[in-house]
């Protein structure tokens, strides 16, 4: 029995697994300020004292694409969208600083800023809250200006500033929860010249044509693996049938 | 089975739900008070294949691990309050509210529920009630013989007689507000209900604390923009269309290995 078949399979299996991260980028192409994720195979060489003939595929996602997506308008107050390079700060579950680009931000029943997900604004020293308002502005560096309940409309109280990041990509990561966390688990700087658009959200940043592409170039790829699987069995049908005693 | 399938089968349900979002607010594009909704997409969990930083073998790390996504959600849907335009009907007992706050009715199990809905009518008592039957809180008698209603910006409802000259004040219309109106019920019939992430409703005089002035002979229009519906039902039915290629793809590839082999 040829091994090769084995090699073939987990071509095969990592396939399947780089569909998944395209068809994830996919169903993710109208979800607010998404980036997507890039997707490779590496080999890996099995290492041992023996004729180095094994080299199986792995995929993995190596890094996740910050370009910009699609602005958005909304007219909504409470909607910002980053124009150019830079993070939104939130807390994740845990309490974590993490960032985000989805600024599709409400205010709880608490009275919170928090994220459409649910997850806190990270504003200067903590959490965001907010007392009862009449109207609200989030100008270009983030800085929460409102108009108390019941106040006149030219008495504009600034309260709070939105933490805005820029950091070095490289130390970046997507994590399970879907949110970019830094690689050596620091909190970051604020970046003052990161800009926000108020009124804007950003959409997906998910190329659905390339998605797409991909998407076909990897169904083939399947398939020839299957193909291969195949033709490996065949070899091993003939062996036998040659090493069959004719009677 | 290809994971990829379940993927874009969320993508297909959630695109799905965004038509219904989309249907809905061009359901009511004409609707007296209506405020848009919108689906709020979020990504699901990613599953960890193989964390980064593992080792592929002795001294050897892997620079980066494999992370799969399991699709998208509707995590919620958020109302829109925004203010609709505001149309002229001259009818006398035509409300709109100027601003944040909402009417209070009474619901026919004791409860009571918001509406921005002012297009108020008379029931068989004389009770000012909405177009759906509620009588507006607190209760406001309107005799018979009434030739004139008048409702001022703070509320305060006023009547003229047949012959007589001078008017009579006979009730007030309070306003309510709430610190989260996103997070109101929607009840249908224009209704919302309080819940816990709206917050209880604070009460009050119209035209202080925020909660605007009444306007008498108009009513508020939908927000719904239908404009920018029509565009969010094109992406979303694009979006769906090239879920469903995934899907088809994903099959195509079971597909061939099961003849294969």
């Amino acid at each position: 029995m040829d091994k090769a078949l084995y090699l073939a399979m987990s071509g095969g299996v990592q396939t399947m697994n780089a569909q998944t991260i395209h068809a994830n980028n996919l169903a993710n192409v109208n979800t607010t300020g998404f980036r997507s994720d890039f997707e490779q195979a590496r080999s890996m060489q099995v290492y041992g004292d023996y004729y180095p003939s094994r080299a199986y595929a792995m995929t993995e996602n190596p890094a996740t694409r910050y370009t910009q997506g699609d602005m958005i308008q909304t007219g909504r107050n409470l909607d910002i969208a980053i124009a150019g390079d830079g993070f939104i700060a939130v807390y994740d579950e845990s309490g974590q600083e993490a960032y985000t680009r989805a600024g599709d931000l409400q205010i709880n029943a608490a009275g919170q800023l928090v994220t459409g997900r649910g997850l806190p604004v990270a504003g200067v020293g903590g959490p965001i809250f907010l007392p009862p308002i009449d109207n609200i502005n989030i100008t270009e560096d983030g800085s929460i200006s409102i108009v108390p309940q019941g106040g006149a409309n030219n008495e504009v109280a600034v309260l709070n500033q939105i933490k805005l990041v820029n950091p070095d990509k490289q130390n970046l990561r997507k994590q399970e929860d879907g949110l970019i966390h830094t690689r050596d688990g620091q909190p970051l700087e604020v970046d003052p010249n990161v800009k926000l658009a108020s009124g804007f959200i950003e959409g997906s940043n998910v190329n659905a044509v390339e998605e797409m592409t991909h998407i076909m170039n990897l169904a083939r790829r399947f398939e020839m693996n299957v193909k291969m699987m195949d033709t490996i069995r065949n070899n091993a049908d003939s062996s036998a049938r040659i090493l069959q005693r004719s009677s | 089975m290809n994971s990829a399938l379940w993927v874009s089968k969320t993508g297909l349900s959630a695109m799905d739900k965004q038509l219904n979002v989309v249907a809905n607010n061009l359901a009511n594009v004409s609707t007296t008070a209506f405020k848009k909704d919108r689906a709020v997409f979020e990504d699901l969990m990613y599953k960890a294949v193989r964390a980064p930083g593992g080792l592929s073998a002795q001294n050897a790390e892997l620079p980066s691990g494999l992370q799969l996504g399991t699709g998208v959600k509707v995590g919620a849907t958020q109302k829109d309050f925004s203010n609709g335009d505001y149309n002229m009907t001259d009818r006398q007992l035509d409300v709109a509210i100027q601003g944040k706050g909402f009417l209070q009715v009474l619901q026919p199990d004791g409860t009571i529920a918001y509406t921005r809905d002012g297009s108020l009518q008379l029931n068989s008592q004389g009770q000012i009630a909405t177009s759906g039957g509620l009588v507006v809180e607190p209760g406001i008698q309107i005799d018979p013989d009434v030739n004139e209603i008048m409702i001022a910006e703070d509320g305060i409802v006023s009547v003229r007689k047949n012959g007589e000259a001078d008017a009579q004040q006979v009730g007030a219309i309070n306003l309510a507000g709430f610190i989260n109106p996103t997070g109101l019920n929607s009840a249908g019939q224009n209704l919302f209900t309080e819940t816990n992430a709206s917050g209880p409703p604070q009460v009050g005089v119209p035209g202080t604390d925020s909660l605007g002035t009444i306007a008498q002979g108009m009513l508020e229009a939908s927000n719904v923009n239908s404009i920018e519906e029509l565009v969010n039902m094109i992406t979303t039915q694009r979006a769906y269309e090239m879920n469903s290629k995934v899907i088809a793809s994903a099959d195509g590839m079971m597909s061939f290995a099961i003849q294969q082999l």
